[in-house]
Order: C-alpha cells, then sequence, then structure tokens
C-alpha cells in the first residue's frame, strides 16, 4: 500500500507512541503492584485470593456468566446475523441501525430500564402472572438471571456486528452450494458458514466475553451485592478498603481471563482451519 | 518623547495587572454534582472579588484523591471537599495542612460540630444531611431504625450498600436500635444476615432505590436527606420517618493540600463559600444544608434541608475515625455473612 515499509510504520508511530505512554505503561504500573509484597516480587496477593472461598465462589460466578452471555449470544448472533445478511440492502440498513441502536445509549439507562421490566409489577411478572403461568410475581431482580439478561442485552449487539461484518465477506453461492450439494441446514452451519466466520466469531466472542467480565454498573444494579462478581468485588476493595493491591490482583485475574478466552477462541478457530 | 515614555510605562503597568490578576489561579477539587450551579453560585462571584480564576477538578472521592496523593511532592490540588472520612484517610497520609481558622472569619459562624470534625482543624464542615428512612405511610409505621428489618417490611426494604457511605451510619443505627453500639457492628451486620433473604437488594445509587420505591418494590429504606426530593413528589404517601434512636447523616469538609503554596487564595475562598450570603444562595438553591448557623431560610427550603440548631443536635454520626479504623473489618463482615 505503501512506497516503503517506513512510511508505514511512521504513519504508525504517533499512534504507538500515544497508546505506549498513555495507556500501556500506567497500565503496567498499576499492575506491578499485583506482583510485589513488601520490598520483593511475589505470588502472595493471588494465592491469597484464591484460597478465600467466597473469592473462588465469585471467580467462578464471573467466569461462568461471561461464558454464558458470549454462547448465548454467538446462538442468538448467528441467526440474527444470517436473517439480516438475507435481506434487501434498504431493509438491511435499516435491520443494521436498529441493532446498533442500543450500543448508542448508555448501560445505566439500558440497565434501568431492566429494572422496570424484571420487577415484581414489571411487564414479564404481569406477562407471566396474566397467562396464568404462576399466581405470585418470580423474584428475578438482585439474581443471577437479572444480571445475565442485563449483560446479553448489553454485548449481544457487539457479536451480531462482528458476524454479520463476518458474513458479508463470505462468496455470496457458498450456502446455496453446500444445500444443492446436498448438506442439510446443521451440516451448512458447521462445515460452510462457521469456518468462514471464525475471525467475526473470535473478535465478536473477545468483545462480548471482555465487556461481560468488566462491565460494572449492570450486576451493580441488576445483582447488587448479593450477587457478587469479581468486578463489584474490585470496586470494593477500592472504595471501601482503600486496598488497591487486591484490586490490582482482581484486574490482573480478569485481564487474563479475557486472554485466555481470545486465546482459546483463535485455537478453535485455527484447528477448523487445519481440519 | 518623553509622552511616549510615560504611555510605554502606563501600558506596561497596565499590563502587570492584568497577567498578575491571571497568575492568581486556586485549583480546587470538587464532587461532579451541581456544578452549573456552583460556577453560578459560588465559583464565578469569587473571581469577580478576587480577580484570579478558579479551576475545577471534579470526580469521585477515590478519583479525586488518588490525584492528590499522586502529586503530593508538587500539590496541583489547592483545596478540596470531601467526606470527614475520606478527609481523614488523606491527613493520616500526611497529604494535609491543618487550616489556620484564623483566616477563615466565618468560621466561628459555624455549627459546633462544623468548626473541628478531623481534630487539629484538618478539616472544616461546610455541609451536613440527616440520614433517616424514607417509608411508604400506607402499607407500614416506621417509628425505629429496627423496623427496618420486622416482619412487616420482609421482602419489601432495600439498604444501602456496604460501598456506599450510607451503610456504616445505618449499621450503626440498626445496632443502637437492638441496643449494640459496638464499633465491630458485629450485631446489626449479624442481623441483617439473618435478614438477607427479606432485603430486596442493598442499593448502590439514591436513584436506583427512587426507581425500585417507585415501581412499588420496596417501601422503606434509609436515605440522606439531599436526596428526599426524588421520594416525596413521586406521587406515593411518602414519609421521612424520625426515629426514637434519632437520625445519622454524614458531613463533608474543606481540606488543604499539604505546601501547596497557594493558602492565602484557598483561605480567602474557603471563607467566601462559609460566608452567610453564599451558604444562604446554597440552601435556597437547594444544593447543600447549611453549616453556618446564621443562614435563615424559608419553611418550605429548610423542609427540604438538614437545617437548624434542633436538627443539628439530634444527629449521631459516626466519627470519621471510627469509619476509617473498621471500614475494612465490616466490609469483611459483611462478605463473609451477609454475601451469597
Amino acid at each position: 500500500m505503501f512506497e516503503s515499509r517506513g512510511t508505514g510504520l511512521a504513519l504508525t508511530l504517533p499512534a504507538a507512541v500515544f497508546a505506549a505512554v498513555l495507556f500501556i505503561l500506567p497500565v503496567c504500573i498499576l499492575l506491578s503492584e499485583a506482583f510485589r509484597a513488601g520490598d520483593g516480587w511475589s505470588l502472595v496477593g493471588y494465592t491469597e485470593f484464591f484460597a478465600s472461598d467466597r473469592n473462588r465462589t465469585v471467580f467462578f460466578r464471573t467466569f461462568k456468566l461471561g461464558i454464558l452471555v458470549t454462547a448465548v449470544s454467538a446462538v442468538v448472533g448467528y441467526a440474527a446475523a444470517f436473517a439480516i445478511i438475507g435481506l434487501p440492502s434498504t431493509a438491511r440498513g435499516r435491520i443494521f441501525g436498529l441493532v446498533i441502536l442500543p450500543l448508542m445509549i448508555s448501560p445505566v439507562a439500558r440497565t434501568y430500564a431492566w429494572l422496570v421490566i424484571l420487577g415484581r409489577t414489571g411487564f414479564v411478572n404481569k406477562a407471566l402472572m396474566s397467562v396464568g403461568l404462576t399466581d405470585e410475581p418470580f423474584r428475578i431482580l438482585f439474581t443471577e438471571t437479572a444480571v445475565f439478561i442485563g449483560l446479553l442485552q448489553l454485548f449481544m449487539p457487539l457479536m451480531i456486528v462482528s458476524l454479520v461484518s463476518a458474513m458479508e465477506n463470505m462468496p455470496e453461492d457458498a450456502v446455496p452450494a453446500a444445500r444443492v450439494l446436498g448438506a442439510n441446514w446443521l451440516q451448512v452451519f458447521w462445515k460452510v458458514i462457521l469456518p468462514l466466520t471464525r475471525e467475526g466469531l473470535v473478535i465478536g466472542g473477545t468483545l462480548v466475553f471482555t465487556g461481560s467480565l468488566t462491565a460494572y454498573i449492570t450486576p451493580a444494579i441488576l445483582g447488587g451485592s448479593k450477587v457478587l462478581m469479581l468486578e463489584t468485588l474490585l470496586y470494593q476493595r477500592v472504595t471501601v478498603a482503600n486496598d488497591f493491591v487486591s484490586a490490582s490482583v482482581i484486574a490482573m485475574i480478569l485481564i487474563v481471563m479475557s486472554f485466555s478466552v481470545n486465546l482459546l477462541l483463535r485455537r478453535m478457530a485455527t484447528a477448523r482451519r487445519r481440519r | 518623547m518623553r509622552k511616549s515614555l510615560m504611555l510605554a510605562g502606563a501600558c506596561s503597568l497596565a499590563l502587570t495587572a492584568v497577567a498578575s490578576a491571571q497568575d492568581r489561579t486556586l485549583t480546587i477539587s470538587v464532587y461532579s454534582f451541581s456544578q452549573d450551579e456552583f460556577k453560578e453560585l459560588v465559583y464565578e462571584p469569587f473571581e469577580a472579588i478576587c480577580g484570579c480564576k478558579i479551576v475545577v477538578e471534579t470526580g469521585n472521592s477515590i478519583e479525586r484523591l488518588a490525584k492528590i496523593e499522586a502529586n503530593r511532592e508538587d500539590p496541583v490540588v489547592d483545596m478540596a471537599v470531601i467526606s470527614t472520612h475520606d478527609a481523614l484517610t488523606a491527613a493520616r497520609k500526611g497529604l494535609l495542612q491543618p487550616i489556620d481558622v484564623t483566616q477563615v472569619p466565618n468560621h466561628a459562624k459555624l455549627y459546633d460540630i462544623a468548626k473541628d470534625p478531623l481534630g487539629d482543624h484538618y478539616g472544616i464542615g461546610y455541609t451536613f444531611y440527616a440520614t433517616s428512612i424514607v417509608y411508604r405511610t400506607d402499607k407500614v409505621q416506621v417509628d425505629s431504625w429496627a423496623d427496618l428489618l420486622s416482619p412487616e417490611l420482609a421482602g419489601n426494604v432495600a439498604l444501602p450498600d456496604i460501598t456506599t457511605t450510607g451503610a456504616g451510619p445505618t449499621l450503626h443505627m440498626i445496632g443502637k436500635a437492638l441496643g449494640d453500639t459496638d464499633t465491630s457492628l458485629k450485631t446489626p451486620i449479624g442481623e441483617v444476615a439473618k435478614h438477607a433473604d427479606d432485603i430486596v437488594t442493598f442499593y448502590v445509587r439514591s436513584s436506583q432505590l427512587a426507581q425500585l420505591m417507585q415501581q412499588e418494590e420496596v417501601w422503606a429504606a434509609p436515605v440522606g436527606r439531599f436526596a428526599w426530593g426524588r421520594f416525596k413528589n413521586n406521587g406515593l404517601p411518602m414519609a421521612w420517618a424520625t426515629p426514637k434512636e434519632g437520625q445519622t447523616g454524614g458531613m463533608n469538609v474543606m481540606i488543604m493540600t499539604k505546601d501547596n503554596g497557594n493558602e492565602e487564595l484557598a483561605y480567602e475562598f474557603m471563607d467566601y463559600w462559609l460566608s452567610t450570603e453564599v451558604q444562604t444562595r446554597l440552601a435556597e438553591s437547594l444544593i447543600d444544608s447549611p453549616a453556618n448557623s446564621e443562614v435563615v431560610v424559608s419553611e418550605e427550603v429548610a423542609a427540604n434541608l438538614t437545617y437548624g440548631a434542633d436538627t443539628v443536635a439530634t444527629l449521631d454520626l459516626l466519627a470519621p475515625d471510627v469509619i476509617v479504623d473498621n471500614r475494612d473489618s465490616w466490609l469483611e463482615l459483611w462478605n463473609s455473612t451477609v454475601v451469597n
């Protein structure tokens, strides 16, 4: 694209310096606290963290909800993306606009909307009671279910956007060709669509999982301290205990979890490519 | 030639005067809320009087404290407003200097509890707020802090989350109602743990609680007086309880960063903020309850504030050192008993 490799590097230099000085370096300094004990380096912060039953429960809950939100986003996202790319271009633009519209609304506002919808006098309970499924309203708010719903709605658009983008790059006749050759829809998905859209799945999956791990306001408002997550635990350590070392340990754990899932998704994609 | 020289000299003097006015800059660190009103009611009038410029830094307490600590060798912020317990944390870290109250004449007009809440004049109270229980009068009657855990409110009560400033004072008052005022808060936290399933949620924002009250999820909850306006006009029969154990609350203070080199201007500004004129303006705009005892406001305004000597005398405030010394153990106890 450029006449010389140097031109390309020179153009990326300002952004690289900006990111290195104002983001990567401060983050490294902050996270280095997580490996310090007294005057030396140590992993004691991590051993102490995982020695606590409560911390382990919080860790597994956070991981479980992150995986669940990512998996459901992928399933629903594929169906939605497949439907969207099949539409005429005008309708596709409109539907795509509706999908990304929630991303333009503050997560706080979206979370407050769930308070109304999931409440005992909210839409969900009224609907369940009106069709006779229950006599008493269910307690949905301030449970893991509420946090799951809130996170799913918050991040699923990112998965759909990634998958639509990936599907738009698929050869137009790949699916019809597979169908003509006798593949059923499951085979079409597994052997044609999935391999051709794996990059979109990796990007979408990483965005959704990382977002679910790091969202604070949704678990705080829809779950409260009854459903403690790593991000709410981190907030507690900073605001109440003024303990930046423990908070750095938790931040490091969240970063490692995000990278691990990204790596896992990449490996899955590569494995399928090699097959 | 002589005329030209005189003209040049006059211009130079005028420019120097303008430059020195602009050189007088005060950097303050304040809470983010109501900044448009503060600008109109406090900052701009003060700038007009002092011929100086005020630079405002905002954010939550943690961010602002971290910034003051990071710049401790060469302070950027000259004065800050913050809660009493955060101020005490900063004082213990050596980030503050005692305030010379002789430089702040309006200090003498403050209610006694606001004059030296941290000791050694490390902070001056400029506003405080009562915390009591808001409740639905058509559903329950609340006369005691213990009523929050009564069978009548089971499944319809919310408490402040342990991360909020309202949690410690609320637990202290529940303990008082149960006959135990030990600062470990073991009794009230244990009692809350026993009733954890009866508590709708532990809220983190008063706006969240207002929403839950509005949709009738919650009938009663402890709230700071500053948020009362969110509840009293929500179309439901609401009341502000006067529990027999009294009301609790909190106080915010002004602090002076250590060795900032701008003490003179900071004292001028503190004195201006504490003046009867400014405290009255802030009270009438329902921004801050006055700590200046000479402030007089209408009954209508007073009803929305924590106002008057009688109200102030009934406040049972947790001492800042009690909060700072115990909040870590409260958090541990809370997480191991109340939280799943």
